[in-house]
């Protein structure tokens, strides 16, 4: 959208798979690897339960939060800010919030790499404060990057998701819309052409 | 000004603009669906729609109100004196089984809202008395006097475990 | 007995002859284009706008605490919040387009002559009303752009001359945009719709005072009206099915092409986003304030971007009829100006760099140059088109307008 970022249109276009499964590996990736320190406030265990994921599968992630309860992470403010020195934002919205979506939090998620000296750093973002969660810097065999690769995907799928999670009944609802409006309006136009048709010239 | 003439009316003319208004009037029909449930209880009311309730801290003869969708709802341990009173009568001016209003005879659990303008009675002596006309209740929640035309109601519950119950799911 | 209710009314109350005369009988001229269903479509969408504007102030909470987390809640958790939302949402972007495309095709036309001056000029208390309608519901959501959007816009008025700055904490109400400007912000903003419905009135009123206008430019003889139902309400309920198509297609599949990324981030009075644009309806008065390197000037300059549309009917001498329909030279100046007003809204998006800004203000020079030559070059074009000798069907209008004119004084 907005040219702020030139790295993002260079970004590989990101294809979000919002299906059941996917989202499900990508809350269980998201639970071990993100949830620490990240919370979702505006997404509660039961929207996942909506979604279609199994209740079991459910609990297993939730703990002794109640089904209800805001999928809030345990690491409070203070103690965030003195381990990072900042307070690691909520990702409800993560994926709306950044001018790329979803292709740049993948990117960023998988950007991360070994400096020269040793340091880890981001290709996109060389300012986080964010440590490398799936540690893909590290990976040098393919077959653990792809994997990562997959993990990051569940994750931003998921993010997707959450940010989004009205989008299938949506569209859904789109179709019956526009379809409805095709036909009206084509309704309409004939009236129209027989109404006119009537006017002496 | 030129006129319209709609002297020589076709039949084809008259059913597509009769089509097109049914059509149009379907249609705006549909669309004040998600206006008219937008007006509902959204879906984080809803979650909230059933509430736990530990019994264990009542004492006999006590009698607990807690918040159920926005109402009262009393708990009473009642004491076998007021089980064995409420079990011999069928109440005043709507005569109902006591054994029908209670899934344990010790617990009597009713929304505590006047049938009659939705006032909340008031726990005097056995019963209720709801003052804002004078409407009396015993210990089943059983209109005695008017002018409430109905009992207390019960809502709809389940024990959960011995001491605990669950408010909304029946 | 429904006829017996109606002759009660009629007793009482002008009904049947109100709908008759200004509504199903409105003497209508034939040769409309499509051009002109813009006025109808922008009336559906202030009331689409109106309805989901209501609805969603019953979910909505005007506190700098709850706002964001109200949009959520209206977006995940109220039933059907996400449509009322994004069709609120989109709609502002609509209407905007709509009532563009309504000023152009007068402006083309040169709809804006007399005797329709005070339609042009309600027209134009209508765009103010609307923009700062606009305005003032986007800092709702008080997310990012929000907040820093009214926070540069409330600045504006520091140019007010002697009490700038005082003007800018009262307009907010606390020395930074705050909690009370947003709840202030969010009572204009339930209140300015009904100012734009009475201006919308007053709008028709003198409409059915002058009738409407039409493609060649002059008032048409009798004969060539035809009564605005059915012809006008069918062409319109038409036009209206093919933007619902279009509002809607937006809505249900591309909702967030009209959101900006940063506002889906909480308001932070301590961080401002490293790219704030206004939205696309705005961004060519935008260009305009960034044009002039003076911070009073740049004001000054965009408030007149504006206001300038209203010295139209003076400022074009010509006496041909029907604007760039017969007018070559009013043709292409019409679209070098549209064409001029993309780039500035070009140029108002991207971030300035030198060179945005050399071409931010040679489009600035050529926006109000448009307006200053426009009296030399319509009375120049005049001239020269009387002298090449007009073509019959063009003299005929003149001669039939100035009949029609004479015959309106005698009445």
């Amino acid at each position: 959208m907005s040219p702020t970022f030139a790295a993002e249109n260079k970004l590989e276009k990101f294809q979000t798979d919002t299906s059941v499964i996917a989202v499900e590996r990508g809350v269980d990736t998201f639970m071990n690897a993100c949830h620490g320190c990240h919370s979702l406030k505006y997404v509660h265990y039961r929207d996942l339960a909506r979604f279609g994921i199994d209740k079991e599968r459910i609990a297993t992630w939730r703990g002794d939060s109640t089904l209800d309860s805001a999928m809030t992470s345990l690491l409070s403010d203070e103690a965030a800010l003195q381990s990072f020195g900042k307070v690691p934002p909520d990702l409800s919205m993560i994926v709306m919030a950044r001018e790329g979506g979803a292709s740049y939090v993948f990117a960023y998620l998988t950007g991360y790499y070994l400096t020269p000296e040793g340091m880890t750093s981001n290709h996109l973002f060389p300012l986080t404060k964010m440590p490398d969660a799936l540690e893909i810097s590290t990976a040098t065999d393919s077959v653990k990057r792809s994997e990562i690769m997959e993990q990051a995907h569940d994750i931003v799928s998921f993010l997707s998701w959450a940010a989004d999670p009205q989008k299938a009944e949506r569209e859904s609802l789109g179709y019956y819309v526009i379809g409805y409006l095709i036909i009206l309006t084509v309704l309409l136009y004939n009236v129209k052409l027989q109404v006119w048709s009537k006017l002496k010239t | 000004m030129a006129e319209y003439d709609d002297l020589d009316d076709t039949g084809r003319r008259d059913f597509l603009l009769k089509v097109t208004t049914v059509v149009t009037g379907a249609g705006a029909v549909a669309a004040s669906i998600p206006f008219v449930a937008s007006m509902n209880p959204s879906a984080e009311l809803l979650a909230k729609a059933n509430t736990e309730v530990d019994l264990s801290d009542i004492p006999v003869g006590g009698m607990h109100t807690v918040a159920w969708q926005g109402k009262p709802i009393f708990i009473l341990h009642r004491t076998p004196e007021s089980i064995k009173a409420m079990e011999a009568t069928n109440g005043g001016l709507k005569p109902e089984q006591d054994s029908d209003r209670v899934k344990k005879p010790e617990w009597l659990v009713v929304i505590g809202v006047c049938t009659h303008m939705g006032c909340v009675p008031n726990k005097e002596g056995p019963g209720w008395t709801c003052h804002c006309h004078g409407s009396q209740y015993d210990d089943s929640g059983r209109v005695l006097r008017g002018p409430a035309p109905n009992n207390l109601e019960v809502p709809p519950y389940r024990f959960i475990a011995d001491n605990k119950i669950m408010i909304g799911q029946a | 007995m429904a006829n017996k209710i109606i002759a009660w009314i009629d007793h009482r109350f002008p009904l049947t002859s109100f709908i008759k005369h200004e509504l199903t009988g409105y003497p209508t001229p034939r040769n409309l284009s499509y051009w002109w269903n813009f006025g109808f479509l922008a009336g559906i969408v202030l009331m689409l706008q109106v309805l989901t504007g209501l609805f969603l102030a019953m979910h909505y909470k005007p506190d700098a605490a709850m706002a964001f987390d109200s949009i959520q809640h209206i977006m995940r958790d109220v039933n059907y919040g996400w449509l009322l939302r994004f069709m609120h949402s989109t709609g502002a972007s609509a209407f905007f387009l709509v009532i563009y495309i309504h000023m152009a095709r007068t402006l083309y036309y040169g709809s804006y002559r007399a005797p329709r001056e005070l339609m042009w000029w309600t027209g134009q208390g209508l765009l103010l009303l609307l923009m700062a309608t606009a305005f003032m519901g986007y800092l709702l959501p008080w997310g990012q752009m929000s907040f820093w959007g009214a926070t540069v816009i409330t600045n504006l008025f520091r140019a007010t001359p002697f009490i700038g700055d005082q003007v800018v904490v009262w307009l907010r109400g606390d020395y930074a945009v705050g909690d009370d400007t947003l709840t202030r912000f969010f009572a204009l903003h339930y209140l300015f719709p009904f100012l734009i419905i009475g201006a919308v009135v007053i709008h028709l009123v003198a409409l059915h005072s002058v009738r409407s206008s039409n493609p060649s430019g002059i008032d048409l003889a009798d004969k060539d009206n035809i009564p605005f139902h059915p012809y006008y309400t069918i062409k319109d309920f038409y036009g209206l099915g093919v933007f619902l198509m279009a509002y809607f297609l937006v809505v249900f599949f591309f909702p967030h092409s009209v959101l900006e990324p940063a506002n889906n981030i909480p308001a932070n009075p301590l961080i401002t986003p490293d790219h704030i644009v206004p939205e696309w309806y705005f961004l060519p008065f935008y260009a305009i304030l960034r044009a002039v390197p003076n911070m009073v000037g740049g004001v000054v300059a965009m408030g007149l971007s504006v206001i300038v549309f209203a010295f139209m009917p003076f400022l074009d001498r010509s006496r041909i009829p029907g604007g760039g329909r017969y007018r070559p030279v009013y043709r292409i100046m019409f679209y070098l100006f549209i064409l001029d007003i993309l780039v500035l809204g070009y140029v108002g998006y991207v971030p300035p760099t030198s060179k945005t800004i050399i071409i931010g203000q040679v489009a600035t020079f050529i926006y109000f140059g448009s307006f200053i030559l426009l009296p030399f070059i319509s009375k120049a074009e005049d001239k020269w088109l009387f002298k090449r000798g007009l073509p019959p069907k063009i003299l005929a209008l003149i001669a039939s307008e100035e009949q029609e004119i004479a015959k309106r004084g005698k009445r």
